[in-house]
């Protein structure tokens, strides 16, 4: 016969009294002072391990008796049976360590290769016409709200410029989405950008800083190289899952500090859009070379907003959005060779 | 002989039986000292048992969770929901529920939790939903964005209702669960305070942001009331909570809250000011952006942080101190410092320990609540009288009905 002691509560109070169980073959005894009841030791059903905290064991009668956890618990009926085996799990350090480890490698993998291929391959799937609109939005936003003004540039330039980028763009699977819009803005400087949807804008001051249309039409390919490879939509797609999933880890400690859980969200942003831009590049600078353009018209062009712009305290010119280094305008040259 | 009897070094007994024995016209002095003497021994027993209830005993409050415990399983349900895609993650959030509520010791018995993960996983399937429909509608299709915003305006109350249900519901102490009672209406009363916010959210839905006077007004009364608006939505899920058939009650005053955020309001301003001076005295004398940028970054989230912890302490403290059930009520005494330490030192060591110190800042900062919180019993824990509404036996008999959604998150 084994006998365990616990705490009874009968739920009509929340009184504890102090109470013994008596198992015998098929039978429990429950006593309680003066109060005593036998049950099926089947009806029982017993609270999961957790830790070494009490456990809880249910009468049929809607009674509870609060004991102390022990291995016989285990042969009674469980509660909830589907939680033992991870209640297994989590009293061994080895299989923690082995967790620790499979949560890195997967994370790892998922950030650096997973995720990213996941992204190329399901942005290919959804046509562009889901982004056009809100393209055609911000641009008009960004109108009326003044940060753009209307272009300064005469005819004849835009034209030249216009025609260069039909002939970039002429055999592209994307080619009937284009649509290059001129700028003028203070605010944003020598800049060039491409919109969802397959909108590009180019500011008069990066026009103005070239000194031939190759080096506008390099910058131009550059963009083309966004919208052809889909970077709003891969972006969007990447960065969500890197929300949720930073939000699933830290979801314990968001409570506590706020600063936790953004602080993943924003290095694996910044982290993709490296890798856009770099990839931007090589594609700019293989479109280029198809159409008989230099890439070097790109590091040129690139060096001379550098320098130009080194001592510049706006915090919104095209070098601060698109951190040149040397590795860039390296690249660029090397491309040119090849 | 005459001699003058010491009475204060009479028993009270003593004293009745010489008062009785005496012949108040032979002595009429001693007599009326007598009395005095008497009234004064009564009236001094009297006082000590009234003050007997005025210390009533204290139910105590402890956190017995360990780190190291807690890790293993945080990590193990980590790594399962990662491997299952976030499915597990019902199953998880049941599993660390159960260690917080079971090591957290009232009276020398645990709390229980008793969810069940089917309902926790609709409620997130539910809320996926929401959310991608939020997210498309902001991102994609723009169109969408006024019916969607209108669906969570109705939607609001019904979520606030059902996870404070939820949760009250599969709470447990000494085999008896909460109970909420609150309703859709009542809850869409106390949030749509005043019609503001559906003013608000309709003014977004005709693009009323483009105009700035609007703005200003809504933003002003929703910023002024918001205190008051608080207190509310705290008093609805206090009042509408009851445990053993006893409601909460909750005396907090709009006012009150009112303070609090005044001052957290004054802390940032007290290190936005100074500090965004100096950035553009630095600015104008150096030029260089970002060093301006970092200057006045910096102290403004310290200021942020500072004024975080000083809203979460006072506000706790508010609210536990004006809160009563039935023969209980609470004493909370967080302190905004203690807070701060806690969140920088949390902040740093997860960070540091790229987020395998979570467990252990969870763990502290429960046991620094626990602490800082008294329960105390003013009357006889029989006061509350369970019934087959609370009883836990029924949670885990019923079958999972479709309504039964943890909306918490």
């Amino acid at each position: 016969m084994i006998t365990i002691e616990g705490q009874y509560f009968d739920g009509r109070q929340p009184i504890s009294v102090q109470a013994r169980m008596d198992f015998e073959d098929q039978e429990v005894t429950l006593t309680a002072g003066s109060f005593s009841e036998r049950y099926a030791t089947l009806d029982l059903k017993v609270s999961p391990r957790i830790g070494l905290t009490n456990r809880f064991i249910t009468l049929p009668t809607g009674g509870q008796l609060a004991c102390a956890d022990q291995a016989f618990l285990n042969s009674l009926p469980q509660e909830s049976p589907s939680e033992g085996p991870v209640a297994w799990l989590e009293e061994r350090w080895g299989i923690a360590l082995a967790c620790v480890a499979v949560i890195f490698c997967t994370l790892l993998a998922a950030y650096f290769f997973g995720l990213p291929a996941a992204a190329e391959r399901i942005a290919a799937r959804i046509p562009i016409q889901t982004e056009q609109s809100l393209g055609r939005q911000a641009l008009t936003w960004l109108d009326q709200k003044g940060w753009f003004k209307p272009t300064n540039l005469d005819f004849d330039r835009r034209k030249i410029i216009t025609e260069g980028f039909d002939g970039l763009r002429a055999d592209l699977p994307l080619r009937d989405y284009y649509r290059l819009e001129f700028r003028s803005s203070a605010f944003l400087g020598p800049n060039a950008l491409a919109f969802p949807g397959g909108i590009i804008v180019i500011t008069d001051d990066m026009v103005k800083s070239a000194e031939t249309t190759e080096e506008v039409l390099s910058v131009l390919a550059h963009e083309i190289g966004h919208v052809e490879l889909r970077h709003t939509m891969r972006s969007v797609l990447q960065n969500s899952v890197v929300a949720v999933a930073a939000a699933a880890v830290t979801s314990d400690a968001a409570s506590l500090s706020v600063a936790v859980a953004g602080l993943p969200t924003l290095l694996a942003k910044t982290k993709y859009s490296r890798g856009f831009e770099a990839a931007a590049d090589d594609y700019a600078f293989r479109l280029l070379k198809q159409k008989g353009y230099s890439p070097a018209a790109f590091a040129s062009m690139m060096e001379r907003l550098s320098k130009k712009y080194e001592k510049e305290t706006s915090a919104f010119t095209y070098i601060s959005t698109h951190p040149l280094t040397a590795e860039r305008v390296q690249r660029a040259r090397d491309a040119a060779v090849k | 002989m005459d001699f003058e009897p010491d009475y204060s070094k009479y028993t009270l007994i003593e004293l009745l039986d010489a008062s009785v024995s005496i012949d108040p016209k032979k002595y009429p002095e001693r007599a009326k000292r007598l009395d005095d003497e008497i009234a004064r021994r009564t009236s001094a027993a009297l006082e000590e048992n009234t003050q007997v209830p005025e210390q009533p005993p204290e139910l105590r409050l402890e956190f017995r969770g360990s780190a190291r415990e807690y890790f293993r399983i945080w990590i193990v349900n980590l790594c399962l929901t990662l491997l299952t895609l976030g499915i597990f993650s019902a199953w998880a959030k049941v599993r660390k529920k159960r260690y917080l509520y079971s090591h957290t010791i009232l009276g020398d018995t645990p709390f229980q939790y008793l969810a069940r993960p089917i309902p926790i996983l609709k409620g997130r399937v539910i809320a996926a939903v929401g959310f991608l429909a939020y997210y498309a509608s902001t991102h994609f299709i723009t169109s969408l964005l006024p019916y969607v915003l209108g669906a969570g305006l109705i939607g609001a109350p019904w979520v606030i209702v059902r996870s404070a249900a939820f949760k009250a519901r599969y709470s447990a102490f000494r085999n008896m669960t909460l109970h909420f009672d609150g309703g859709y209406l009542g809850a869409a009363k106390v949030l749509y305070a005043w019609g503001v916010i559906p003013v608000i959210v309709i003014g977004m839905m005709f693009n009323w942001p483009g105009k700035p006077v609007i703005v200003g007004i809504a933003s002003a009364i929703f910023g002024l009331s918001y205190p008051w608006w608080i207190r509310r939505l705290k008093k609805f899920i206090v009042e509408h909570t009851s445990y053993g058939g006893k409601k909460g009650t909750f005396s907090a005053t709009g006012g009150q809250f009112f303070n609090i955020y005044f001052i957290s309001g004054l802390i940032i301003l007290a290190v936005v000011i100074p500090s965004g001076a100096l950035a553009a005295i630095l600015f104008a004398s150096t030029k260089k952006a970002w060093l301006s940028t970092y200057l006045f970054a910096t102290p403004l989230y310290a200021g942020y942080v500072l004024a975080f912890a000083y809203l979460r302490a006072h506000s706790g403290n508010l609210v536990w101190n004006h809160t009563r059930l039935g023969p209980l009520y609470f004493q909370s005494a967080l302190r905004s410092g203690d807070l701060l330490k806690l969140y920088v030192t949390n902040a740093l060591a997860i960070v540091v320990s790229v987020g395998l110190l979570i467990p252990w800042a969870v763990m502290r900062t429960i046991k620094y609540r626990a602490d800082h919180t008294w329960v105390m019993q003013e009357g006889d824990l029989s006061e509350f009288q369970g019934s087959d509404m609370t009883a836990v036996a029924a949670v885990g008999a019923e079958t999972i009905d479709f309504f039964d959604v943890d909306l918490s998150l």
